[in-house]
């Protein structure tokens, strides 16, 4: 994370506003390990039956599981339904 | 999500097909053109998503060359393609006004509670007023046209019901008030039932009768016709009093000792016909397939079609039932044949008569209770009745 990313992230919080109002940051909100709601993404690198990874701009989410559906995509938001048994965030060198 | 499909139904979306290995790279530039994609799934050829119609007429240009639309829907879609078809659209439009206006139309009117030839002067009154079938009315067309049959006819209650189609007048005729005697109309008092006189209260008019006399029923008991004073002629005058007499009344009834109760069991089975004009056609189903049964009818009405057509269905259902013997026991009985009794002697006397003395005896054989009983009752036993003066014609004819 960049160091002028990071102090708009402390800014944010600090002001109490949503931190991807402010940041680059992505959001990440689960629904029981069904469907996964990622906010402030940058696109998809994979996407396939059992595996849907996605970029931010600091590093890439990936989704393990099984029977994977994007139930809707566009450029604030991405909504990833399936299975899901695993989430790693790998950080972009 | 729910409403953000139906908000696509509405306006329109395309059913996209892509064959391409990486799909990916078609999302990312649909969501770098702004493009919301939904319902993106793997298929074993590629990929199939969804976008909205307007994303892809906008831009049309650079989908074209990387994917291909499956199938387009939505509404407004289907509304642009029956914009091609006018023919179409327009035998559309007339056929939905045409079932409007028949529909909306009395076809026919029913006239319920009074004899044919009053609903000639019913339906006669109507073509009068301007109401021949087929026409329109309202509801509160429906409530003026009551007012004008109550007013023009003498009826006791008149309700105008639209039901569909059809014009149902329900009246209900006034029934005829027994004629009443004037206090000032010369009158006697007769005896309404055989009885044993046991008092005799004569207000005005001349008793015939004295305590202790048996008298039966129509025989004379106070006389409208009294001697006027210092002379021996007669004058009519109305008779006034009451006369109270013993009346005997009695009963002899019989309660079974078993009886047989239908009992419903759990099992039913339908038939359905096709109603045409009161005619029934079976479609499907059988006929009294239990032994013992109860069957229930219910008109099942098509929408529009039963209007028009007088075309219903009915469906028919037989519910089995058992038939099962029960014992009734000797009090059970007693008591059933008493209240009976006395519901008889109830209809039989008037609201003010007394019961002097009832002797009951019950018997009983291998099937029957039995109940023997003779009520003694006093009661007011007078009817007052009309008298006229004999014309000289009539006299004449009793002389010869």
């Amino acid at each position: 994370m960049s160091k002028f990313n990071d102090f708009r992230s402390k800014l944010a919080d600090e002001l109490e506003i949503p931190n991807d109002a402010l940041s680059d940051n992505f959001e990440l909100s689960m629904h029981g390990n069904k469907k996964v709601i990622i906010e402030n993404h940058l696109g998809l690198r994979v996407y396939e039956d059992n595996r849907v990874t996605v970029k931010t701009k600091d590093q890439d989410i990936t989704i393990k599981g099984s029977k994977f559906k994007i139930k809707e995509i566009n450029q604030y938001k991405v909504i990833v339904k399936g299975k899901i048994k695993e989430i790693v965030f790998s950080m972009k060198e | 999500m729910l409403i953000f499909k139906l908000m696509h139904l509405i306006r329109g979306y395309v059913v996209i097909r892509s064959d391409a290995i990486n799909s990916e790279k078609i999302l990312n530039i649909l969501r770098r053109k702004n493009i919301t994609v939904w319902d993106v799934q793997k298929k074993d050829k590629g990929t199939r998503f969804k976008i909205s119609y307007d994303d892809y007429i906008k831009n049309y240009d650079l989908l074209k060359e990387i994917i291909k639309p499956a199938a387009k829907r939505g509404a407004l879609i289907k509304l642009k393609k029956l914009k091609l078809r006018k023919g179409f659209s327009i035998g559309i439009l007339i056929l939905i006004i045409s079932l409007y206006l028949l529909t909306s139309l009395i076809w026919e009117v029913e006239v319920v509670g009074t004899n044919q030839k009053n609903i000639n002067n019913i339906l006669a009154f109507l073509e009068e007023n301007k109401l021949k079938v087929p026409f329109a009315i309202s509801k509160t067309q429906a409530k003026k046209l009551e007012t004008m049959i109550y007013n023009h006819f003498d009826y006791r209650f008149v309700d105008v019901i639209q039901e569909g189609s059809k014009l149902i007048i329900i009246v209900k005729e006034r029934e005829a008030e027994p004629a009443e005697i004037k206090s000032n109309e010369p009158s006697s008092i007769i005896a309404s039932k055989n009885a044993i006189v046991s008092k005799v209260i004569a207000k005005s008019g001349q008793p015939v009768v004295r305590e202790g006399d048996v008298v039966y029923e129509g025989q004379t008991l106070i006389m409208g016709l009294v001697r006027k004073k210092n002379s021996d002629e007669f004058m009519m005058v109305p008779s006034d009093g009451i006369v109270y007499g013993k009346t005997y009344y009695n009963f002899e009834m019989k309660e079974a000792k078993v009886r047989s109760l239908s009992l419903a069991t759990n099992k039913s089975k339908s038939v359905y016909y096709l109603k045409i004009k009161g005619n029934s056609i079976k479609i499907v189903g059988d006929k009294e397939p239990y032994e013992n049964y109860n069957y229930r009818e219910k008109v099942i009405k098509v929408p529009i079609l039963s209007n028009i057509t007088d075309i219903s269905l009915l469906k028919g259902t037989w519910y089995e039932e058992v038939l099962k013997d029960i014992e009734i026991d000797k009090n059970t009985a007693e008591n059933k044949m008493k209240i009976s009794m006395y519901d008889e002697l109830l209809k039989r006397c008037d609201d003010d008569s007394r019961i002097l003395k009832s002797t009951i005896n019950f018997s009983e054989d291998e099937e029957f209770y039995y109940l023997t009983a003779q009520i003694e009752v006093i009661e007011d036993i007078g009817e007052r009745v009309r008298i006229y003066p004999l014309t000289e014609e009539t006299e004449e004819k009793m002389e010869e």
